[in-house]
């Protein structure tokens, strides 16, 4: 079964832009979402976030969602960009109602929960919290979008940390190939939260300044926020709709590095695994991948060990990567699909985006990130990777759609 | 695409009932008063070495030792893919964290519950227990959670045969959950027995909690239990449409009503989720032995993975567990096939089919 | 001020206690048992707990995990680290 899956819409928003073009013109224009938290309360307000700067009320309105009805921040979000995806590949009511809606988050509606711990398990009377009552389950964002959008064929969620949209857009495909739906739409979101930004904090790989992948002095991640989902459809269901797809999902890879919960091995056999796994299944040379988006979250660890894979994939021909994640911070389980929809925008527009803020290359590698946009780059393939805790390494291939 | 059988040929389950011994079936029935079910464990030092086992938490030991006995009982067989589902995941680490953090005032916080929050914590701990580098997701689809993650297995299986998967579930009876979803009526209002669950119908639900474990292979093997022949999920269906899917998804695996042996109610004792199940169970079923299992292990969003525990081991021992039954039909000569209808919520509905292996 | 002699068996105790080594930390664990590494086993997670420890109980904060590896080695050297720096 070599089903071609083709990609025909694509909706993203974050800290640089509410949605796809306004995400390119930032990427483009060196113009970054990094800063203070202004709308997240907590008192680590100098550690540098890439926060999307609407209050909860703002995005609801951008949403067009019901108020009051229990839209976590990241539940609203994750509508913002699918709203956008079927809007962009013009889906009718019954090929809503049709497709699967695969989601993914790391933590759900943890923010609402935080916020309202103690009164969500002791007040029994109404009061703000009471909408939400049970969204901290990471599920329910999945199926409260869903019936917003009146999504019936499947609703689920992945949640594998920072590989959780990767996964989830790797499960709709396969769910196309073995023709057990024609269309899905899938992709990942996820909310600032004290939850998380303490988290990560208490395992000290947060920078204090704004992150340098693969630099040598780097320091750490900055957390981001955002959503990004992207229509996938078979090729008969693309030939039947006659629309026009804006890149092919060309291959995929899944490994686990099976070294330790929060660290990735010093040698990235995960991330080499995933990456070798993703150009087996489309048959292709390393030779023909033009860029990759890394998924350089700037933590000593995390580039190490990608950078080593990389160079042992390639060889002597690396192809030019960067990490975006200067620009967007590093926005967890909707890095996956963030990051796609980037893959997308540098296939469609012959461009590489810069690997911001890198200035000494690693003592340990021998490749450098581009640091300078590229034009006319002359991309056939882009190679998207998204690793995670608890050894989660995945790695999408992008192509365009002729 | 052609159909093809998948065969369980491992087994670990952890739950509220005596269950993480394979070679005994139900041999005792575990009573609680009190609407919580907590599971009936092992000794953890018969599984985890205690540098490891310091650290973790219950639900991750329970979902450790559960994946380590369903192994060693596919005779250490190695998976090729290890594929999880839960609802809550690891809430009680969760709720730590939180606790400190609003305590301190996010000061002083230390990693450990942190870490072992994240809901594909399980997935990745048995990967770097038995060092399997290859596949690794994690399911938190509520309701389609754990058949989400079969789901995964049995179209990999499809593509390649040689491979084995390990999937698995686990959720957990958290008092923090229980805090908040008893005030939305989840759970009975009065301490309810769970053998007495059905007795009274009434709006909620037991908690209920467990871990299972299930080796996935594309080959019988002598340790096989049974064999999987097809899962399918319909989301908020109307009663005529689920119905309707119920009889084609039967007709599909070329099977009627009436060819059915063992019919698994997923009805959880909540009187406003279990009329579509039992309305199915009572047009279509009559002549199939019908069985319960919500009152043995409780509701949970992975709880079918209880379900197919039983039905595996109804087909693998041909025995019915008489604390199960909910009806009373003449003896089968053998029993060949067994049909799981699970619910959650009364919105996530699935249906599980396996045959003798 | 306490000395390091003094700080050992509190320290010792804190330690047991926080990284739940009560079954683990047998008889022959003492102060100059190494804790990382070929000694116990502990890893890096177990470092960060230590050093959330320190500022807890001595008030002492450790910038970079890095530095903790010279500073951790047994129960002794911690003592010794906190008798210095404590506030």
């Amino acid at each position: 079964m070599s089903q071609r899956i083709f990609i025909t819409g694509f909706g993203a928003i974050t800290s640089i832009g509410e949605n796809v073009d306004e995400n390119f013109q930032s990427l483009v224009e060196a113009r970054c979402g990094i800063g203070k938290a202004d709308v997240l309360e907590t008192v680590h307000r100098d550690m540098p976030v890439c926060e999307i700067k609407l209050h909860d009320r703002e995005l609801l309105e951008l949403a067009k969602a019901p108020g009051g009805k229990g839209f976590t921040r990241t539940a609203t979000l994750g509508l913002i960009a699918v709203k956008e995806a079927i809007r962009s590949a013009e889906l009718s009511r019954q090929e809503i109602h049709d497709s699967a809606f695969i989601s993914a988050t790391s933590t759900g509606g943890i923010r609402e929960f935080e916020k309202y711990f103690y009164q969500l398990q002791e007040n029994t009377g109404p009061g703000p919290w009471s909408q939400f009552r049970d969204t901290a389950n990471p599920g329910d964002h999945a199926e409260r979008i869903a019936d917003e959008l009146g999504i019936k064929k499947y609703v689920g969620t992945v949640s594998t940390a920072c590989s959780s949209a990767a996964n989830a857009i790797m499960m709709g495909a396969q769910m196309i190939k073995h023709q057990q739906v024609d269309r899905v739409i899938c992709g990942g979101t996820e909310a600032l939260s004290k939850f998380t930004l303490n988290g990560f904090n208490s395992l000290f790989i947060l920078d204090k300044e704004h992150c340098k992948p693969f630099d040598e002095k780097r320091k750490g991640l900055n957390l981001g926020e955002g959503a990004a989902y992207l229509i996938l459809e078979s090729e008969q269901v693309v030939n039947r709709s006659r629309r026009k797809p804006v890149a092919e999902l060309k291959g995929y890879g899944n490994a686990n590095d099976a070294f330790h919960q929060t660290a990735s091995s010093p040698e990235g056999t995960g991330a080499w695994k995933a990456m070798l796994e993703a150009l087996q299944s489309a048959h292709l040379d390393p030779v023909h991948v033009g860029y990759i988006n890394a998924h350089g979250t700037a933590t000593e660890n995390n580039d190490l060990s990608e950078g080593l894979a990389i160079q042992k994939i390639f060889g002597d021909d690396v192809p030019h990567f960067s990490s975006t994640k200067p620009y967007t911070g590093h926005t967890l389980a909707a890095a996956g699909s963030i990051e796609a929809v980037f893959s997308i925008l540098a296939l469609r527009h012959q461009v590489v985006f810069p690997n911001l803020n890198f200035g000494q290359p690693m003592k340990e590698l021998t490749i450098s990130p581009v640091t300078g946009i590229l034009r006319n780059a002359k991309i056939e393939y882009v190679l998207s990777n998204s690793f995670g805790f608890g050894g989660n390494t995945s790695s999408l291939l992008l192509g365009s759609a002729a | 695409m052609e159909k093809k059988s998948y065969f369980v040929n491992g087994v670990g389950v952890i739950s509220p009932q005596y269950t993480f011994d394979n070679t005994v079936f139900l041999p005792q029935p575990q009573e609680y008063e009190n609407t919580i079910l907590k599971c009936v464990v092992p000794d953890f030092k018969a599984y985890i070495q205690p540098v490891q086992l310091r650290r973790l938490s219950r639900l991750l030991r329970i979902g450790l030792s559960a994946a380590i006995t369903c192994l060693r009982d596919a005779k250490d067989e190695a998976p090729t893919g290890i594929i999880t589902s839960t609802g809550y995941g690891f809430l009680d680490d969760t709720a730590k964290f939180l606790t400190e953090l609003l305590q301190q005032d996010e000061k002083q916080l230390t990693p450990t519950h942190f870490m072992q929050s994240t809901y594909n914590a399980l997935g990745g701990l048995v990967a770097s227990h038995i060092q399997c580098t290859g596949y690794n997701t994690t399911y938190v689809s509520k309701g389609f959670a754990f058949e989400t993650a079969l789901c995964d297995a049995l179209m990999r299986l499809n593509e390649d045969a040689s491979q084995h998967f390990l999937v698995g579930s686990y959720d957990e009876a958290d008092a923090t959950q229980f805090a908040v979803n008893s005030k939305a009526g989840y759970y009975r209002a009065e301490p309810t027995n769970n053998l007495k669950l059905f007795e009274r119908p009434a709006a909620g639900s037991l908690q209920g909690e467990g871990a299972a474990f299930f080796f996935i292979s594309a080959h019988k093997t002598e340790q096989t239990w049974c064999s999987i022949k097809d899962t399918r999920m319909m989301y908020a269906p109307g009663e005529e449409e689920l119905t309707s899917a119920l009889i084609d998804f039967l007709l599909v695996n070329l099977l009627s009503a009436e060819d059915v042996d063992i019919f698994i109610n997923g009805a959880s004792g909540d009187v406003d989720h279990d009329g579509i199940i039992n309305r199915i169970g009572e047009r279509f079923f009559t002549k199939s032995e019908q069985l319960r299992f919500k009152h043995l292990c409780g509701e949970y969003c992975t709880a079918s993975s209880f379900a197919l525990w039983m039905g595996a081991s109804v087909l693998k021992k041909q025995q019915i567990p008489g604390i199960a039954r909910m009806n009373c039909v003449p003896e089968k000569a053998s029993l060949k096939n067994v049909l799981i209808v699970n619910q959650y919520g009364g919105r996530d509905y699935t249906f599980i089919l396996l045959e003798r292996g | 001020m306490q000395t390091t002699e003094e700080l050992i068996p509190e320290v010792q105790a804190l330690i047991i206690k926080s990284l739940n080594l009560e079954e683990i930390a047998t008889e022959s664990f003492d102060e100059n048992t190494i804790l990382f590494g070929e000694g116990l086993g502990l890893d890096s997670i177990d470092a960060l707990e230590i050093i959330v420890l320190l500022d807890k109980n001595y008030g002492i904060k450790i910038q970079d995990p890095k530095d903790a590896h010279k500073v951790f080695v047994n129960v002794r050297t911690i003592a010794e680290y906190i008798q210095k720096n404590r506030r």
